[in-house]
């Protein structure tokens, strides 16, 4: 952002972002059009775009600042001339921001979506093939910025575009909690009878390899085509541009923090891939094939907000347990270490969380335990000190993911009594769970 | 009226406009944006990625015509991946990591050498690629200088700008729907000089050249051997287009090279000018001409029909003897349009001013093919035979480039064709200003103080160096060889020891090297490190100077051993002193040295014997000194 020295002389100059402007400073005397600054610039800097289209930073205080010209208007998002096909599947492309499918205007520094299908078709004109697209801009939040009241706004327009007869719904949504959103539509949309792919882009959609065209295309096509009912993620299997991998909702997982095969399905394998040339290739024996031909139950989008996630780790603070009780959470999921440990027998008695899990199961508050190793299944009987976890009144919550078994919680409590949340926890309802461990369901 | 103002003159008069766009690898250890190693080794590559890319609107929205004509090729792409060289930043799976600081030292220590400013804070952006070398799309570029002026042969060259951006990808294989790129130099950081398009000659856009290239060698940080420096030249004359001529390596041609793109542009004008007088037409229509070649006897159209090829071709009214028009030697009109055909993906065109023998096409086949696109006399056909949807995209593309040979030069980024008659080819469209937008992966960097003072300490001047060459080699011409040597950085090297025989140095790197490579000797296995160590012991009298040249010979054949091993195997330990006397004087004792020839004499067969372990000046002192005290 300009400072105020800059962004005062620019005002009462009458200078504007994108108005070419003349320069001179420390000896260099540059025309360009001017740009806006972001938080990464300097604030007594001036950016400018010069005519051989770079950007130079030059120094405000003591430069010589003249308007040349206005500049042209800003720019209009190019269109696609390629016509819809009503004769193909209509599929609903839900937006709710990240990096797929908004582009960044450099003029105004803000971020402006596609949000008409012309805009798409311009960016992924092969989409115009597979689906008669209905865009639906829901809003536009950064995925770390994303709550559970989005979820249910999420899970409602779903719910509307199968009514007003989508054969399918594409979500995109930014990608750095998408599995929780995911976990959460899971569990909203139970009973959905439709494909419901979401997607997102690890690199930007305003570059040139993006991640987001193959990945939009290959929902699209499990949206239009696929046998699939239900909720899960649609992103690249590798780090090619092949194919991508379609993940049940609730057994994803961001597992790399900027590659394009980041998510992975844990404790199961994929449901399906889809290549980009659009054949689909059913991986999972129990893929929930359906015809689509069946009402879909209406989605339940209760969800508890006094919901906590915890980790346990060496010299960690049992007090943190304490702390929500008193804050009144109604549940608390606890990732611990290894078949589901937290400190219990510790030689310093400062240390085990056994006596503040026990008043917090006390007092009427669900506890659930999940891993950290993320892989495997958890397992209350082997060592002592689990059946002591256990006996305080903790539920083991078989191979769900810490994220998952989170939100199943903060489900389960807006939508049921404490006394049944509790019981349904740790039975699988959407593929959460699964009582066999396959061999090959390792690091997938 | 010299050579050179006529040269002057005469370029003058055709509106002669030249630019120059030097690259430079540098040498530092580590990649612009991850710590991958800057070295090459070649490492077998262990890992394929493939992706696909397209173009997408830049930062002011359209989208660059040349990323656009990339990506009608529809290509995919296969990056290999060696993990010593390439990590998940290389093939754009991971955000760069901040700006190799010794990388940037360079480059602001070359903006204080060509007198260039430097903006306060440095906005690094992405510059559209879409071919497919750069995993990203983009290649990061950030300009670091700007205003800067050379002196080349006293006369003064602007040099407007210079970036620091990263190498990218070495392509391995280039077919028709995919290419294949070697991820390990991508990422290295390169220096890009640009000059202003006034170079008013051929002649001088190479001085230019030798000019920035000797600077660059003398900052001693910049990589060496081939693909490490290219010169892409812009040139453009009155009424013609600008041309970008990619990868020049051998700068020894570049003149040449600049000529042929001057008549180029001149012939093309020339054919724009005769098919306008004519009311040349090109058809907008391709005609199936499959069924013509049914029972043909073409090898070349066979071959495509068996593989389910189709023969399309397109009518160009008055164009007879146009197409076949020679613009550069070996290179006509219908070159220039088959090249923009071959995008698609196809060999080649076949053009009705060819000789039709040449593919075995015969007199029937060819009146049908007349017949069937309705020429008349004047009128020319090009053809094309291929699968069908690629003879269709070639067409269109043929189509398109001989329309623009009615009207103008189409401006391009062209390539070397032919390195014996110094030709180019087509190779894209030249880019437009609208591929650039900002890395925002990047912070912008604020150029501090500090860094600008330590820039202006290490400032290199080309000019004080040929001064100073000049004055320690008393010859211009052996300065002027200096210069122009890849051996420089060594030489200064070498000679930080004061002491030192300039001139014995200069000669051995810059002839006896050439000496020893034409008698089969590998220089480059001796290594600099080595080659200093021999002279530090030359010039501390530990081998004397005949033993130079054999210790090079042995170094080479020896790559890994050290310098005294070898003078210990070898027995090249100078014989001196007190040593040397002993010898001479057992050696002299009982002589009759009444003779006046008898001395010479002397003092060459024990040359011949010694010349490798004794300095002949010491053996004349020495000899000197005993007669005379045998005289008295």
């Amino acid at each position: 952002m300009y400072g105020k020295k800059i962004t005062e002389f620019l005002k009462s100059n009458g200078i504007e972002f994108g108005d070419i402007i003349k320069v001179e400073a420390e000896g260099i005397s540059e025309e360009g059009e001017l740009m806006p600054s972001t938080e990464a610039n300097s604030e007594e800097i001036i950016i400018l775009k010069m005519k051989n289209g770079y950007n130079a930073g030059l120094r405000f205080d003591g430069a010589k600042i003249t308007k040349i010209r206005k500049g042209v208007p800003v720019h209009e998002f190019p269109h696609s001339k390629i016509t819809q096909k009503s004769s193909l599947p209509k599929v609903t492309l839900i937006y709710t921001g990240g990096t797929i499918g908004s582009k960044l205007d450099y003029k105004t520094g803000g971020v402006y979506m596609l949000l008409k299908p012309e805009e798409l078709l311009y960016e992924v004109p092969e989409l115009a093939n597979v689906a008669e697209l209905k865009v639906d801009p829901l809003f536009s939040i950064s995925s770390e910025d994303m709550s559970y009241l989005e979820w249910q706004k999420i899970a409602k327009q779903v719910y509307e575009a199968e009514k007003e007869g989508s054969r399918g719904v594409v979500v995109t949504i930014g990608t750095d909690t998408m599995h929780y959103a995911s976990a959460a539509l899971s569990f909203m949309l139970n009973g959905i009878n439709i494909p419901v792919v979401l997607t997102g882009a690890q690199r930007s959609s305003d570059r040139g390899s993006s991640d987001a065209f193959m990945n939009l295309f290959c929902s699209v096509v499990l949206a239009a085509r696929s046998e699939i009912k239900g909720v899960g993620i649609c992103m690249h299997k590798t780090s090619s541009d092949d194919e991508c991998g379609f993940i049940r909702g609730t057994r994803a997982r961001k597992m790399h923090t900027s590659r394009r095969n980041a998510f992975r399905p844990i404790n199961e394998g994929y449901i399906a891939t889809v290549s980009y040339s659009g054949e689909i290739n059913y991986l999972s024996k129990d893929a929930e094939h359906a015809k689509h031909d069946k009402k879909s139950k209406e989605p339940m989008v209760g969800f508890e907000k006094n919901v906590a996630l915890v980790k346990a780790y060496p010299n960690s603070d049992p007090g943190i347990i304490d702390y929500y009780v008193a804050k009144g959470y109604k549940g608390i999921i606890i990732e611990g270490t290894g078949l589901g440990h937290t400190p219990v027998s510790t030689q310093h008695e400062n240390y085990s969380w056994l006596p503040n899990i026990k008043k917090a199961v006390d007092k009427g508050v669900i506890v659930g335990m999940t891993s950290q190793c993320l892989y495997g299944r958890v397992n209350p009987n082997v060592y002592r000190n689990l059946r002591l976890l256990s006996g305080a009144g903790v539920i083991y919550c078989e191979d769900m993911t810490p994220e998952t078994a989170y939100v199943k919680l903060a489900w389960l409590l807006g939508n049921y009594d404490a006394i049944t949340a509790k019981k349904m926890l740790n039975s699988n309802l959407t593929g959460e769970i699964n009582s066999r461990s396959d061999y090959e369901d390792f690091l997938v | 009226m010299s050579d050179k103002m006529h040269d002057e003159a005469y370029y003058k008069s055709l509106g002669f406009m030249c630019g120059l766009e030097i690259h430079q690898r540098l040498a530092t250890a580590e990649k612009l944006f991850c710590s991958c190693s800057a070295i090459l080794d070649e490492l077998p590559p262990r890992h394929d990625v493939i992706r696909h890319q397209r173009a997408v609107a830049g930062e002011l929205g359209e989208i660059d015509r040349s990323a656009k004509f990339e990506e009608l090729k529809d290509r995919s792409f296969m990056y290999k991946l060696n993990d010593v060289h390439a990590c998940l930043v290389d093939i754009d799976e991971e955000p760069p990591h901040t700006i190799n600081r010794d990388a940037l030292e360079i480059a602001l220590q070359l903006a204080a050498s060509m007198e260039m400013k430097v903006p306060a804070e440095l906005e690094p952006m992405r510059k559209e690629v879409v071919d497919g070398s750069n995993p990203s799309a983009f290649q990061r570029s950030t300009l670091v200088g700007l205003n800067g002026r050379i002196s080349v042969n006293g006369n003064g060259i602007d040099v407007p700008s210079m970036f620091l951006e990263e190498e990218s990808a070495g392509i391995i294989k280039n077919a028709e729907s995919y290419a294949e790129y070697d991820t390990s130099r991508i990422g290295i950081p390169l220096i890009e000089i640009d000059t202003f398009p006034y170079i008013r000659t051929p002649k001088e856009a190479k001085s230019v050249a030798l000019h920035i290239g000797t600077l660059l060698r003398l900052t001693g940080l910049v990589q060496r051997g081939i693909g490490s420096i290219r010169q892409d030249v812009n040139v453009s004359i009155k009424g013609g287009s600008r041309i970008e001529i990619k990868g020049l390596q051998e700068l020894a041609d570049m003149d040449k090279y600049i000529e042929n793109e001057v008549v180029r542009q001149q012939k093309l004008l020339e054919i724009a000018k005769l098919l306008k007088s004519r009311n040349a037409e090109v058809s907008e229509s391709q005609i199936d001409l499959t069924e013509i070649f049914a029972s043909t006897e073409s090898k070349l159209i066979l071959s495509s029909l068996k593989s389910g090829g189709s023969v399309f071709g397109f009518k160009l009214k008055n164009f007879n003897g146009a197409i076949g028009m020679e613009v550069n030697p070996g290179r006509r009109l219908g070159s220039e349009i088959s090249d923009y055909a071959k995008m698609a993906g196809v060999k080649g065109i076949i053009h009705s001013d060819e000789d039709m023998g040449k593919y075995s096409i015969n007199e029937s086949e060819l009146a049908e093919i007349r017949k069937r696109l309705s020429l008349s006399d004047g009128d020319s056909f090009i053809m094309v035979a291929a699968k069908a949807d690629i003879a269709e995209k070639a067409l269109r593309l043929a189509m398109e480039r001989a329309k623009m040979a009615m009207e103008i030069i189409p401006p391009e980024t062209r390539a070397v064709d032919n390195r014996e008659l110094y030709t180019t080819r087509f190779m894209r469209p030249l880019p437009g200003g609208s591929r650039m937008y900002p890395e925002t992966d990047i912070k912008p960097i604020y150029v501090s103080d500090e860094m600008l003072v330590s820039a202006q300490e290490r400032r290199i001047s080309v000019e004080e160096e040929r001064s100073k060459l000049k004055s320690e080699f008393g010859s211009e011409d052996m300065a002027e060889r200096m210069m122009l040597s890849t051996e420089l950085p060594l030489y200064r090297e070498i000679t930080k020891n004061a002491s030192i025989d300039k001139q014995f140095v200069a000669n051995i790197l810059l002839q006896k090297f050439r000496e020893l490579q034409r008698d089969g000797v590998d220089v480059e296995s001796i290594g600099n490190e080595r080659i200093k160590q021999i002279f530090e012991m030359f010039s501390e009298g530990a081998v004397a100077k005949q033993a130079v040249e054999q210790l090079l010979r042995l170094a080479a054949k020896e790559p890994k051993a050290a310098i005294t091993e070898i003078i210990k195997a070898n027995a090249l330990g100078r014989i001196t002193g007190k040593k040397l006397e002993e010898m001479v004087s057992k050696e002299l004792k009982g002589k009759d040295l009444s003779d006046r020839n008898a001395l010479p004499l002397f003092i060459k067969s024990f040359m011949s014997e010694h010349r490798l372990n004794v300095d002949g000046s010491e053996l004349n002192g020495i000899i000197a000194r005993l007669s005379k005290s045998s005289k008295k």
